[in-house]
C-alpha cells in the first residue's frame, strides 16, 4: 500500500486516508462501527453477508465497504436510515432460519450474531414460519457441529484453504441449502480447530470442551502456548481453579499469531489438571526402594545433603544440572545460576534435540519474525516440516504465498505437503540438506552439491538466482536435518545475499517452545552437552539435578546410564523414564500455573501467566530451584516473585537487557530480544569443513518418496498430549464413528486398542 | 472453493477417500481425455466428467467414482462434494433407471403441468421426489427447462417430449424398452 | 410452435426454411462463413469492433449493454490468453430462442464465435451451454467438426494465420451459471457462485484472463452485421439498439413461438394479439410478463391500446424490460398470486446461497407464499411482503435478488385483488357471500 494520502469524507467528515486503503477498515478506524461477518482481514473477499453496506455518492446501489478502496474524494454515508435498515434488515434474514435458543447453545456469550442482534435492539420477530432443521452431530472429536447456526460467512473454509492449505472443509449444497461440510461427513485433517475459532455463531464448537462452561463463567488469563517454538498468544479460560480451555479469540487475545492455533494449542491443555500430574515430593531412600511421598522440606533438605556429599567425595563437576527447553526463562536462568554460582559446575545443558549455539555465534542477521515470514518476497526452506513442527509458521508461509504472492523454495529429504505451495522443490537425498548450505555458501560447490543431493546443478542455479533476484525480504528457515557446521554457515547467509533491496532474515526451526530462550540463558554452552553428560554418568557425573525429563532420542541410544548415577532429582509433571530412575522428584507446576516468559523461534520474549494455582502441591520450576539454593545456604534473593528472576536476567543476558515485564505486557505489541550479531566471516574458509563433510556423503542412498500424512507429529500422544483422549484417537487413524451424533470418544471406551501410546 | 488451480501433484486427501476406486473400459477413458484436452486446467473437466462417471455408474456419483474424479481431476475428494452438490443435475444418490423430469414453471404450470404430473404419478404409484419400487423410474419435478413455447413437457433422461398430453404420457411410457 | 420474422426479413431466421439448416451443406448456400472470410481477408480486430459498434448491437442475454463497446474493454496489449465465451444457459424462465439457434443454425453461431475470437485476439472458445440442453451440445460438437474439416476451426483458418478453437462445455443445472460471472468459475470447475465485479470479465475472467462472454443470439447476429454492415444492421432496428431480436412467446397464445422482430417494433399489442394470434380460446388477456420471468408483469391495460414499442427504451417506458425477451402471456384464468409464487419457488430453488438477502430472503417469501397458499393469509403478509423484497433489492451479491423481487412487487402493485383474496380469505368470502345475498 503506497503512502501517498487522499481525501475521504465520511459522515460528512473529512479525513486523509492512505490511498488503496480498504474502506471498512477506514470507517472503523475513525471510529465508525460497521457491522461484518463475512469480512475477515488477510482472508480473500467475500462479499456475501451483506452487513457492512454504505452509501457512496454517484453510486446507484448500495456498496459492501469490504470490497471498496478507498479513492480520492470519495464521499461515503455509513449512518442514515436507509443504512439502518439494510443492516437490521441482514440481521433479520440471518436470523430467520436461526435458532432463538442461545442459552443452550456453547457460543452463547461470545456469540457474534447474538451480538449484533443485541445491539439492533427491539428486533420484533416477523418470521413465524417454520425454521429449516438439521440434526446436531460430529465432524471430527474434535469439531462438534450445530448446521443450523450458520450464516455461511464461510470464515472457516477460507481459514482452512487460506491458513491451512487444506480445503477439507468446504460449503456444499445451494441456496437455503447449503451446508459447511466434507464428502462423507467426517473430518480427516491437521484437527487445528481454527474453523472453531473464527465461526461467529454456535455452529463449529470445540468438542473438548462442550457443555463444560459458559464463557461468563470463566477467567481469561493471556498467556503462551507451551507446545511448538513458534509461541502462539492464547487465552487460558479457567473456572475454580481449573483449566477448561484455551482460545485465541480476538476478544481476549490479539498475539502475533491473530486467532490461529494448531490442534496442540488448542486442545493440548487438558494435561494441566490430568489426574496423573505428581502430586507431591517424592524420596528414594535406597536405590532399589520404592518412591515414597514426603514434605517439600524433606525433600529438599534430602537433595541438599545428598548434593553437598558427592560434591565433598568427587568434587562440584561431578555434579550435572539440566534445564529444558519446555520450561520457562526464569525457570532455565534459576538453573544456570545454581549450577555456576551455587554448585560450580560446567556440566550443565539443556534436553533439546540440537544445539542452537552455532547458529547464533555466527548469527550475520535479524531473526524473522511470523510477521516478516508473511510479508515475505522469497522464503527457502531447508530441511524441517513447519507443518507439523511449526504450525503458526506452517500457515505464514502458506499465506505469505497464498495472499502475499511469496516464492517458496524448499530443500527437504521428505515430499513435505508444503511442496504443494512451492515454486521450486528440490528433492535430496536422506541426509544430504547440508550439501544445499555449501553451495549457497559457494557456487564453486555447485556441481558438488548436486551430485550428493541427487539433484541437478540446474535446479541450484535456480535456487540462487531466485534469491538473487528478490527484492524485498528473503527469509531462510532451517530444521534440525543441518548439522552444526551447516547451521553455522547458513546463519552467515545475511552477509552474502543482502543488498540496499534485500534483507536476508533467519527463522531457526527448533523443536521447543523455549529453546531460543533457553539457548539465550546460556544452558547449552555447558562443557558437556545432555547426550554427553548422560555417557559421563556414573563416570565423571556422579549426580544429575534435572529439571524435566531426557529426550527419548537421549535415553535409547544409552541403556542404563540413568541408573548409573549416584543421585537424581527430577522436577517432572508427570511420571516419565527419567523419574523412574529418579532418587527424588519435585512436582513441578505447568505453564498454566506459573509466570514467566518463553521466547520462540522468531526472538518474540512472550509472558507465560499463572492461570491457575499450582495443582496439588506443585511448585514453579524457578521457585523450586531457588529454595534448593536455600536449603545449600545461597539466597538468590528472587523473593518469591518470577519479575525479579526476570529482572536479573535480563542484567546478566545480553540480549534481554533493559527488558522488564511491565514492557512484555502488551501482547499486541511483542518485543524481539537483540541478539548479538556476530561479526563478517570468510564463508570460502568457513564452509571448507562442511566441504569436507559433504564429500564423504553417500551418491547411492535411495531418496525417501511419498508425502508424510498429516498429523505424523501433531497427532502423536506425547507426554503432555497423550493425556489427551482425542489425540489417541486421531493417532489411531481418526476412525470415523458408526454414528456422528454421539461423541466419537466412546469409540475409545469400547476399544482399547485405539489408545496409541507413544 | 479455493479459486488457486489445481496443483499437478496430487494432494493429500483431508476427508476419507473411499476404498474402491471405479474403472472404465478404454473407450470411456478416451472420451475423458477428450474432454480434459479442451481446458488448460484440469478442473474444468469435472462436470462434464461428472456426466460420464454419472452414466457409466448406474446414474449417480457412487462413492468408486467419487475417488476416480478426485484422482483423475487432482482435486481433494471434498471439491468432489462441493460442485456435485451444488448442481441439480449431478446425483449424489441412486436414481430410477428412467428419470423423469417434469417441468414445473410458469408456462408449463398454465400450459397443464398439473395435470401431466398427476397422470404420470397416478400411472407409477409414486409423487414427485421418489422411485418406484423397480427402480425402474424416478420422478422429478424441474425449474424450467426452455420448452415454453411446447408446454407442457418432461424430459427423460436427455431427451425432450414436449407438447405432452395424457394420451401421448402413455404413448412414450409405454413405449420405453 | 411457429418461427416466424414478422416485419423484417429474417436475418437469425433466415436458414430455418430449409431442410437440416443445420448442416453445413445447407448452411454454405446461405453464405454461412462468409462473413468470417470478409473479416479474415479484409478486416483488422480494430475494424470489426468498430463496426461491431456502429451496427448498436446490444447484449441479447438480459443486460443489453452495447456489445462493441464490452469488446473495446479487453486489453489488446495484455500478454495473457484471451477468451469468447458463449453464454448458452438460457435458463430464464419463458426463453428458448437461443436453443432454436443452435438447433437449427450451429454454424451462424460458430461462425459469430470465431468473428468475435479475430477481434479480440482470442484462440479458444467455449460454448457453456445448460446440462439439459444435452442434444444441442452434439449438434454443436457435429456442427464444429463439420467447419473444422472444411477448414472453418482449428489451425490457420482458410489459410490465414489465425487459428481458432471453439469448445462445447456443458452446464448441469444451474440458473445462476447464467449470471456471466457464476458462468466463469462453472467453467472453471468450481462451485457456481458469482464473482466480485470488478475486476470484470473483459480484464480478469475465466483463468483470472481477459474474456468476453456473450449470448448466443448476439454472437449469432455478428456475422450478419459483418454481411449486411453495421450501419444498415442498425438502421433496422432504433438509434439506441439496432437490428432485429428473437422473442420467444409462450403461455395463453394460439401461436406460440420464436419471432423475430425489428428493434422497435410497434406495437406489443398488435404483436400478442395478431401475429402471436391472439388469446386461446377466446379468452381476455390478463398479463403479459415480457422479458423472462425476472422483469415486471404488465397487466393488461398498460398494454392495449398503449402501443408499447419493442425496444430496450420503449418496455421501460411501458414499464417492464426487455431482458432476455421472453412473453410469458397470461389470460384471464391466471391468479396473479399463484402464478408469482410459482415464480418465487424458482428464484429459490436457483439462489445460489452466497449472499444473505438473497438465500434467506427467497427461502422467507417461499415459506409465506406456501402459507397463504394453504389458507393461513394474513392482511399484514402484503406489506411484509413487500418489505422483504425491499431487503433483497439492491443489496444481493448479483442481480439474482432483484430478478426475484421485481416479479413479486409488481405483481402485489398491479393485481392487488388477487392477493387479497388469499391474504384475507375470511374477509374475501363474505364479501363474495354478501355480493351474491344482493
Ligand atoms: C441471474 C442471471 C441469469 C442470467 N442468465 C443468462 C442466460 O441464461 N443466458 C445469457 O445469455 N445471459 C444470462 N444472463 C446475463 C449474463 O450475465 C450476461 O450479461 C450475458 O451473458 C452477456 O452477454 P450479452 O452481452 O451478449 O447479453 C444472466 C444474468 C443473471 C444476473
Ligand atoms: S503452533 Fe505451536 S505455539 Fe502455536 S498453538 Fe500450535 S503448538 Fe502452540
Ligand atoms: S463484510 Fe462486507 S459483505 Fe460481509
Amino acid at each position: 500500500m503506497s503512502a501517498e494520502l487522499i481525501k475521504v469524507t465520511i459522515n460528512g467528515q473529512d479525513f486523509q486516508v492512505a490511498k488503496g486503503a480498504r474502506l471498512i477498515d477506514v470507517c472503523r478506524e475513525k471510529g465508525f462501527s460497521i457491522p461484518s461477518f463475512c469480512y475477515y482481514a488477510d482472508l480473500a473477499l467475500q462479499a456475501s453477508c451483506r452487513m457492512c453496506l454504505v452509501r457512496i455518492e454517484k453510486i446507484p446501489k448500495l456498496q459492501t465497504s469490504c470490497t471498496i478502496t478507498c479513492t480520492d474524494g470519495m464521499i461515503v454515508t455509513t449512518e442514515s436510515d436507509e443504512i439502518e435498515k439494510a443492516q437490521r434488515a441482514m440481521v433479520e434474514f440471518l436470523l430467520a432460519n436461526h435458532p432463538l435458543d442461545c442459552p443452550v447453545c456453547d457460543r452463547g456469550g461470545e456469540c457474534e450474531l447474538q451480538e449484533m442482534a443485541f445491539d439492533w435492539g427491539n428486533l420484533e420477530e416477523r418470521f413465524t414460519e417454520a425454521k429449516n432443521a438439521a440434526p446436531e452431530k460430529y465432524l471430527s472429536p474434535i469439531v462438534a457441529n450445530d448446521p443450523q447456526r450458520c450464516i455461511l460467512c464461510k470464515r472457516c473454509t477460507r481459514v482452512c484453504d487460506e491458513w491451512m492449505g487444506e480445503d477439507a472443509i468446504e460449503a456444499g449444497g445451494r441456496g437455503a441449502h447449503t451446508v459447511i461440510g466434507t464428502y462423507g461427513g467426517w473430518l480427516n485433517c491437521s484437527q487445528c480447530g481454527n474453523c472453531i475459532e473464527v465461526c461467529p455463531t454456535g455452529t463449529l464448537l470445540d468438542a473438548t470442551y462442550r457443555h463444560q462452561a459458559r464463557p461468563w463463567e470463566l477467567e481469561q488469563t493471556v498467556s503462551t502456548c507451551s507446545f511448538c517454538s513458534d509461541g502462539c498468544e492464547m487465552s487460558l479460560g479457567s473456572r475454580a481453579g481449573v483449566l477448561m480451555r484455551s482460545v485465541a479469540r480476538d476478544r481476549y487475545v490479539n498475539g502475533h499469531n491473530g486467532e490461529f492455533l494448531c490442534i496442540k494449542g488448542r486442545f493440548g491443555h487438558p494435561f494441566v489438571n490430568h489426574e496423573e500430574r505428581l502430586r507431591t515430593p517424592m524420596i528414594r531412600y535406597r536405590k532399589g526402594g520404592k518412591l515414597i511421598p514426603a514434605t517439600w522440606d524433606e525433600a529438599l533438605a534430602f537433595t541438599a545433603k545428598r548434593l553437598e556429599e558427592i560434591a565433598n567425595e568427587h568434587g562440584a563437576s561431578s555434579i550435572a544440572v539440566v534445564g529444558s527447553p519446555r520450561i520457562t526463562n526464569e525457570a532455565n536462568y534459576a538453573l544456570y545460576k545454581f549450577a555456576t554460582e551455587v554448585v560450580g559446575t560446567e556440566n550443565y545443558a539443556a534436553t533439546d534435540a540440537f544445539s542452537l549455539v552455532p547458529f547464533f555465534d555466527n548469527l550475520g542477521g535479524a531473526l524473522a519474525t511470523h510477521k516478516d515470514i508473511r510479508h515475505a518476497r522469497t522464503i527457502l526452506l531447508i530441511g524441517g516440516e513447519p507443518e507439523e513442527l511449526q504450525p503458526l509458521t506452517g500457515r505464514q508461509i502458506r499465506q505469505a504465498v497464498r495472499n502475499g504472492g511469496a516464492k517458496l523454495i524448499i530443500v527437504n529429504s521428505r515430499e513435505i505437503r508444503l511442496r504443494e505451495r512451492a515454486a521450486q522443490f528440490v528433492h535430496v537425498r536422506p541426509g544430504a540438506e547440508d550439501a544445499a548450505v555449501l553451495a549457497l555458501a559457494d557456487p564453486a560447490q555447485h556441481a558438488l552439491a548436486a551430485r550428493k543431493m541427487g539433484v541437478e546443478a540446474a535446479e541450484l542455479e535456480t535456487l540462487r538466482q531466485t534469491l538473487n533476484e528478490t527484492e524485498g525480504d528473503v527469509v531462510v528457515m532451517f530444521g534440525g536435518e543441518l548439522s552444526q557446521a551447516a547451521q553455522a554457515i547458513l546463519a552467515q547467509l545475511p552477509y552474502a545475499f543482502s543488498t540496499e533491496a534485500r534483507r536476508v532474515l533467519l527463522h531457526p526451526l527448533p523443536l521447543y517452545n523455549n529453546s531460543v530462550g533457553c539457548h539465550d540463558i546460556g544452558l547449552m554452552r555447558g562443557g558437556r552437552n545432555a547426550g554427553q553428560i548422560l555417557d559421563a554418568a556414573g563416570a565423571q557425573v556422579r549426580a544429575l539435578y534435572a529439571a524435566g525429563s531426557f529426550l527419548p532420542e537421549h535415553l535409547s541410544s544409552r541403556g542404563d546410564a540413568l541408573s548409573k548415577l549416584d543421585f537424581l532429582v527430577v522436577q517432572e509433571l508427570f511420571e516419565t523414564e527419567t523419574t523412574r530412575h529418579a532418587d527424588v522428584v519435585l512436582p513441578a507446576a505447568s505453564f498454566a500455573e506459573t509466570d514467566g516468559t518463553f521466547t520462540n523461534n522468531g526472538g518474540l520474549v512472550q509472558r507465560v501467566r499463572q492461570s491457575i494455582p499450582p495443582v496439588h502441591q506443585s511448585r514453579p520450576d524457578w521457585m523450586i530451584t531457588a529454595q534448593l539454593a536455600r536449603a545449600l545456604e545461597a539466597d538468590f534473593g528472587f523473593q518469591m516473585s518470577a519479575s525479579n528472576v526476570f529482572r536479573e536476567l535480563a542484567a546478566k543476558v545480553s540480549a534481554y537487557e533493559g527488558l522488564r515485564y511491565p514492557l512484555l505486557k502488551d501482547e499486541t505489541k511483542p518485543v524481539q530480544v537483540k541478539h548479538p550479531v556476530a561479526e563478517r566471516k570468510d564463508l570460502l574458509k568457513e564452509a571448507e569443513g562442511l566441504r569436507l563433510g559433504v564429500e564423504g556423503m553417500s551418491e547411492e542412498a535411495e531418496k525417501w518418496t511419498g508425502t508424510p500424512p498429516v498429523g505424523h507429529e501433531l497427532f502423536k500422544p506425547g507426554t503432555l498430549t497423550g493425556k489427551v483422549p482425542q489425540f489417541h484417537l486421531l493417532a489411531a487413524g481418526n476412525p470415523e464413528p458408526p454414528s456422528v451424533l454421539i461423541s466419537p470418544l466412546y469409540q475409545i471406551t469400547i476399544d482399547a486398542s485405539l489408545r496409541q501410546e507413544a | 472453493m479455493s479459486q488457486q488451480f489445481t496443483p499437478n501433484n496430487p494432494l493429500p486427501q483431508e476427508a476419507k477417500v473411499p476404498e474402491e476406486m471405479a474403472v472404465f473400459s478404454p473407450e470411456v477413458e478416451a472420451e475423458i481425455d477428450g474432454h480434459l484436452a479442451k481446458y488448460p486446467v484440469r478442473r474444468s473437466a469435472i462436470l462434464p466428467l461428472m456426466f460420464i462417471v454419472q452414466r457409466e455408474r448406474g446414474g449417480y456419483l457412487d462413492p468408486p467414482g467419487v475417488a476416480y474424479l478426485a484422482d483423475r481431476l487432482g482435486v481433494r475428494i471434498t471439491d468432489i462434494w462441493e460442485v456435485a452438490t451444488f448442481y441439480s443435475m449431478i446425483n449424489t444418490e441412486p436414481v430410477g433407471r428412467y428419470h423423469i423430469q417434469i417441468c414445473k414453471t410458469l408456462s408449463c404450470k398454465i400450459m397443464g403441468e398439473p395435470e401431466i404430473t398427476g397422470h404420470v404419478c397416478g400411472r407409477l404409484g409414486i409423487s414427485p421426489g421418489e422411485t418406484t419400487p423397480d427402480g425402474r423410474f424416478t420422478v422429478s419435478l424441474v425449474e424450467c427447462l426452455g420448452s415454453c413455447g411446447t408446454a407442457p413437457m418432461f424430459q427423460i433422461g436427455f431427451d425432450y417430449h414436449e407438447n405432452l398430453t395424457t394420451a401421448k404420457v402413455d404413448e412414450i411410457l409405454d413405449a420405453l424398452p | 410452435m411457429r418461427i416466424e420474422a414478422i416485419g423484417c426479413e429474417p436475418l437469425l431466421l433466415a436458414r430455418f426454411k430449409s431442410e437440416n439448416s443445420h448442416t453445413l451443406e445447407v448452411a454454405r448456400t446461405y453464405g454461412a462463413y462468409d462473413a468470417l472470410k470478409k473479416v479474415l481477408d479484409s478486416m483488422t480486430p480494430e475494424q470489426v469492433i468498430e463496426e461491431v459498434k456502429k451496427s448498436a448491437l446490444r447484449g441479447r442475454g438480459g443486460a443489453g449493454f452495447p456489445t462493441g463497446t464490452k469488446w473495446s474493454f479487453v486489453p489488446k496489449d495484455s500478454p495473457k490468453e484471451k477468451y469468447v465465451v458463449c453464454n448458452a444457459d438460457e435458463s430464464e424462465p419463458g426463453t428458448f430462442k437461443d436453443r432454436y439457434l443452435m438447433e437449427r443454425d450451429p454454424h451462424m453461431l460458430i461462425e459469430g464465435m470465431l468473428i468475435a475470437a479475430y477481434a479480440l485476439g482470442s484462440k479458444v472458445t467455449y460454448i457453456y451451454t445448460r446440462g439439459e440442453y444435452r442434444y444441442l451440445i452434439d449438434i454443436m460438437d457435429r456442427a464444429i467438426e463439420e467447419a473444422r474439416a472444411a477448414g472453418f476451426v482449428g489451425k490457420n483458418i482458410l489459410g490465414s494465420d489465425f487459428s481458432c478453437e471453439v469448445y462445447t462445455h456443458t452446464g448441469a443445472g444451474a440458473y445462476i451459471c447464467g449470471e456471466e460471472t457464476a458462468l466463469l468459475n462453472s467453467l472453471e470447475g468450481l462451485r457456481g457462485h458469482p464473482r466480485m465485479k470488478p475486476p470484470f470479465p473483459a480484464v480478469a475472467g475465466l483463468y483470472q484472463s481477459p474474456t468476453v462472454v456473450n449470448n448466443v443470439e448476439t454472437l449469432s447476429a455478428v456475422p450478419v452485421v459483418i454481411t449486411m454492415g453495421g450501419e444498415a444492421y442498425k438502421a433496422l432496428g432504433t438509434e439506441k439498439s439496432g437490428g432485429t431480436k428473437l422473442w420467444s412467446v409462450s403461455g395463453h397464445v394460439n401461436l406460440p413461438g420464436v419471432y423475430e422482430l425489428p428493434m422497435g417494433y410497434d406495437d406489443m399489442e398488435k404483436f400478442i394479439m395478431e401475429d402471436c394470434g391472439g388469446i386461446r380460446g377466446g379468452k381476455k388477456l390478463k398479463a403479459v410478463i415480457p422479458g423472462g420471468s425476472s422483469v415486471y408483469i404488465m397487466p393488461a391495460e398498460d398494454i392495449i391500446g398503449k402501443d408499447v414499442r419493442l425496444d430496450y427504451e420503449g418496455l421501460v417506458v411501458g414499464g417492464s424490460m426487455v431482458g432476455s425477451g421472453g412473453f410469458i402471456v397470461l389470460d384471464e384464468t391466471v391468479d396473479v398470486f399463484e402464478s408469482t409464487k410459482n415464480l418465487i419457488e424458482f428464484y429459490k430453488h436457483e439462489s445460489c446461497g452466497w449472499c444473505t438477502p438473497c438465500r434467506e430472503g427467497t427461502d422467507w417469501l417461499v415459506k409465506i407464499f406456501k402459507r397463504i397458499a394453504k389458507g393461513e393469509g394474513r392482511p399484514e403478509d402484503a406489506q411484509l411482503i413487500l418489505d422483504l423484497c425491499d431487503n433483497i433489492e439492491g443489496k444481493s451479491f448479483c442481480p439474482l435478488g432483484d430478478a426475484a423481487a421485481w416479479p413479486i412487487q409488481s405483481a402485489i402493485k398491479k393485481f392487488p385483488e388477487d392477493f387479497k383474496r388469499h391474504l384475507a380469505p375470511l374477509a374475501a368470502q363474505a364479501e363474495e357471500a354478501s355480493v351474491a345475498a344482493d
